[in-house]
């Protein structure tokens, strides 16, 4: 039997695949989004996910440039 | 630029109010006059108008002049004034800006300054007047000074610099120039209280004239030239070095800075000043000035020490060998100006000389000299810059630290530091007996060495306790996290001088620093960890910290400059990754814990031995580690965003080095960053305070490491890599912290047995331990400030 699964291959660094890795671990979208783990830079991922993906990773970006709240921590 | 001019908006100041401590607060505010709140800053931006960009249109407030090309400045509404660097006439109003305002930023071409309450009080008290001020301003500017603008100046500075408190023969003075201010003064009942004999009214006296003091400068007829003004602009340096002879200045600018910079001296010569004054209870002194700061005068201290005859003198001069630099001329003419000496904090960079600065004025002085410093270390320092600058000999020189108890009888200088004087335990009983002699001293000068590290609580004791006649305070880098630098200005006294780095570079002074940041990617495994947060704060770091490929970095850089024959620094503070580099690298390091026996033999090793090229530090090595040799620093790990962390650990390698050739970069500054780490975020921070000095840093991704692949380095392979992070995960938190600044840390290695009966019943110190680990996570006690004071 032949299963056909609809996705987005993602081709990144492998320090944010494992940033994506964690966002499916810990059910960031509700539900986990990580069809196969092809390589260290390679993830095929389901369709839908991709804007909300988007929008988490600019966050990330975010907090670790620019929003720094306190300083002396 | 044409006739449209804008600026930026400034982004808000942040401001960390913390709810619990208004009371403090409020005590804090305390000798601060009125006036200084006025805040032109949100007044100025309220009535300008915003195009869509949220840029300020100032077209309607502002006229440009006809000859604006060949003035060098715009002043904002907001109080911001903007300085083209390349105008020929940048040197005229370079030093008149650094007397009235704060500087912003200082790039090449375009610096900023800001007015503020605090900035004018300076210049008031170094002797310009209000009107001066404005004129000049009016001159320089390339539009129409915007009349909220004046306005702002006069309502801070009209009162400011009025009234003068003396001290002439050990008796106390209320002297002023003008003598409706001083006739209102005695009015108040509470200042009528406070005088000598309330009868006698006021006291007429023609000013003496006193001669401003000449200090010996580094090449005397250069400095001699290259303050008259009528040659500066041809002698200057401009930046872009290329003043043309055609380019006009007008005249009116030159005249005046000939006036301005002559203010403080030429005020002598005035023949027929009057001086009213009257004498004041030295007991009420207190009372006194808080009255005055109330009536908006606050009193300026000066001490007449040329006419002291009370105290004596110790007889210390500097050697014939000791040549001040010009710009230390400059700062210390600021203090001296009129023949006596007046308080002020001096800001100079790290390793432009700031002791001899220090030793200059106590020189100058020459009365009982009481030095502060804020560790061991910095006092033997301190000790030796005396006696390399000056004439005084040992026997002359105290040293009064936990360590060394010298008999301070005859001794004309003391040199201490803060924790001892404020310290409010039971002392030994000979450390008592120098408190008392200390007490009952009346010093003629106190030098406070990194004047930006003290609080105004612990400055407050420190005055409670030391009686002298004028204060000086130094630091390299006069910013703090919190908002308190400014209270520093009315405690101490104004700023008097703050030089330019980008400038003392230039001139060869200080060292020309090549800053790098060097973004080292995070290993999956140690992201994965980082992503996780399941882990402790101070795993975090250390996670950061010892990424294996910035471990790699930090081994092939350092391997690098070694064949270099460079001597190489490396900070990182946490001791737990500090002791691992070291050891792995096997390198000498000196932490918290290292005694100062073998801290010293470290540092004498990396000084004369040839084969030790590297020192591993924590933190302790931030500020006045005097390491003149060091001209490479790693920095693997730093403490959050602190800005002055970074400008002071970039301090010990900014001391000029022997071949320096201005072209060249001849010492190199590394940060390195874990990348898409938390600490991405916190360096733009930091380096905000270098970048506003004029500093550039140079990114270096991994891409431009070349050579980094053949070099044999550690953690090439990924076992060795599982294996770092499963150390780093096992290691427990007693050994990550940075436990050598306060002796009673150092016992924290208890916690591991914390498992056993005896321990849960409290009969053995792990619960003690345990406890402190959960007051350690306390956020107040985790500032890095109350750490300092407490070792």
């Amino acid at each position: 039997m032949v299963n056909v699964f609809k996705g987005i291959l993602i081709k990144c660094d492998p320090v944010m695949k494992q940033f994506l890795l964690h966002l499916d671990d810990t059910m960031k979208l509700g539900s986990k989004f990580v069809l196969v783990d092809l390589d260290e830079c390679h993830l095929f991922v389901q369709p839908e996910v991709y804007n909300s993906l988007k929008n988490l990773i600019d966050e990330q970006y975010e907090k670790v440039y620019y929003n720094q709240k306190s300083s002396l921590e | 630029m044409g006739k449209k001019h804008k600026f930026y908006e400034k982004g808000k100041r942040k401001r960390r109010d913390d709810e619990g401590s208004d009371d403090e607060e409020q005590l804090e505010l305390e000798g601060v006059p009125q006036a200084s709140k006025h805040n032109v800053e949100e007044k100025g931006d309220q009535t300008t108008s915003k195009d869509t960009y949220g840029a300020f249109d100032y077209r309607s407030q502002m006229e440009l002049r006809e000859d604006h090309e060949s003035r060098p400045l715009w002043i904002a509404t907001n109080g911001h004034i903007f300085l083209e660097s390349f105008s020929p006439v940048y040197k005229h109003a370079k030093d008149f800006l650094i007397t009235i305002a704060e500087p912003v930023c200082r790039p090449e071409l375009i610096h900023e300054y800001k007015l503020t309450a605090y900035s004018l009080y300076a210049a008031v008290s170094v002797g310009l007047q209000t009107h001066d001020i404005i004129e000049y301003i009016k001159r320089l500017c390339k539009t129409s000074v915007p009349p909220g603008i004046c306005e702002f100046i006069r309502s801070c500075t009209l009162s400011y610099g009025k009234v003068k408190l003396v001290l002439k023969k050990n008796r106390y003075y209320v002297e002023s120039d003008f003598p409706d201010v001083i006739q209102r003064l005695i009015k108040n009942p509470d200042i009528q209280d406070c005088m000598m004999s309330p009868n006698e009214g006021l006291v007429s006296s023609e000013r003496q004239k006193s001669q401003a003091i000449m200090f010996t400068s580094h090449q005397a007829q250069m400095a001699g030239t290259s303050d008259d003004p009528n040659n500066t602009t041809n002698t200057t340096d401009v930046p872009n070095g290329d003043t043309k002879e055609g380019e006009i200045v007008p005249e009116d600018i030159t005249d005046f800075y000939d006036k301005i910079d002559k203010a403080d001296e030429e005020e002598e010569e005035e023949k027929d000043m009057k001086t009213l004054s009257f004498e004041v209870n030295q007991d009420k002194i207190e009372i006194l000035q808080k009255t005055c700061i109330g009536l908006d005068f606050p009193l300026l201290a000066e001490y007449d020490f040329k006419n002291d005859t009370v105290n004596e003198d110790i007889k210390i001069d500097l050697k014939p060998s000791a040549v001040l630099r010009p710009y230390q001329e400059k700062s210390l003419r600021k203090m001296f100006g009129n023949g006596r000496a007046r308080s002020g904090i001096i800001v100079l960079p790290c390793g432009a000389g700031k002791s001899l600065v220090g030793v200059t004025a106590c020189c100058t002085v020459n009365k009982k000299a009481l030095v502060l410093c804020n560790s061991g270390v910095s006092v033997e320092q301190w000790k030796q810059q005396f006696k390399m600058w000056s004439t005084a000999t040992d026997d002359m020189i105290c040293r009064f630290t936990s360590d060394a108890k010298d008999k301070p009888f005859n001794a004309g200088i003391l040199v201490t530091t803060y924790a001892m004087i404020s310290h409010s335990q039971k002392r030994a009983y000979e450390a008592e007996q120098t408190m008392n002699w200390l007490k009952e001293q009346e010093w003629g000068i106190m030098v406070l060495d990194e004047v930006h590290t003290i609080p105004a609580k612990m400055f407050r004791r420190v005055l409670t306790i030391v009686q002298s006649h004028c204060k000086l305070g130094l630091t390299a880098t006069l910013v703090r996290e919190d908002d308190k630098i400014a209270d520093l200005n009315f405690l101490i006294g104004p700023k008097l001088y703050e030089a330019n780095w980008l400038e003392l570079q230039k001139e060869g002074f200080i060292a020309k620093v090549q800053c790098a940041e060097v973004w080292c990617p995070m290993t999956p495994e140690f992201y994965r960890e980082y992503l996780m947060a399941k882990v402790s704060d101070q795993k975090i770091k250390l996670l950061c910290a010892l990424n294996p490929n910035k471990f790699r970095t930090c081994e092939f850089l350092i391997k690098y400059h070694e064949n270099r024959n460079d001597k190489i620094i490396v900070f990182i503070d946490e001791v737990f990754a500090l002791i691992h580099y070291a050891k792995t690298m096997q390198k000498l390091y000196i932490c918290g814990k290292t005694g100062q026996k073998e801290r010293m033999t470290i540092i004498q090793n990396f000084k004369l031995n040839p084969k030790v090229n590297t020192i591993f530090f924590s933190r302790v090595a931030d500020t006045s580690f005097d390491i003149p040799e060091a001209n490479v620093l790693i920095e693997i790990s730093s403490q959050g965003g602190s800005r002055r962390q970074e400008a002071q650990r970039l301090g010990r390698i900014l001391r000029a080095k022997k071949a320096a050739v201005a072209e060249n970069f001849n010492a190199f500054f590394y940060a390195l960053l874990s990348q898409d780490t938390r600490e991405m975020g916190y360096s733009r921070k930091r380096q905000s305070f270098l970048i506003n000095q004029g500093y550039a840093y140079r990114v270096v991704t991994p891409e431009n490491m070349v050579g980094m692949d053949e070099e044999q380095l550690h953690y090439s392979t990924r076992e060795e890599k599982m294996q770092l992070l499963e150390q780093i995960l096992a290691a427990s938190e007693a050994d990550m912290y940075e436990d050598g600044l306060t002796g009673e840390r150092s016992s924290s290695g208890s916690m591991r047995r914390s498992g056993n009966m005896r321990s849960l019943s409290g009969a053995d110190d792990a619960i003690y331990g345990e406890r402190r680990k959960g007051s350690k996570k306390d956020p107040k006690d985790q500032h890095y400030l109350f750490k300092k004071f407490r070792s």
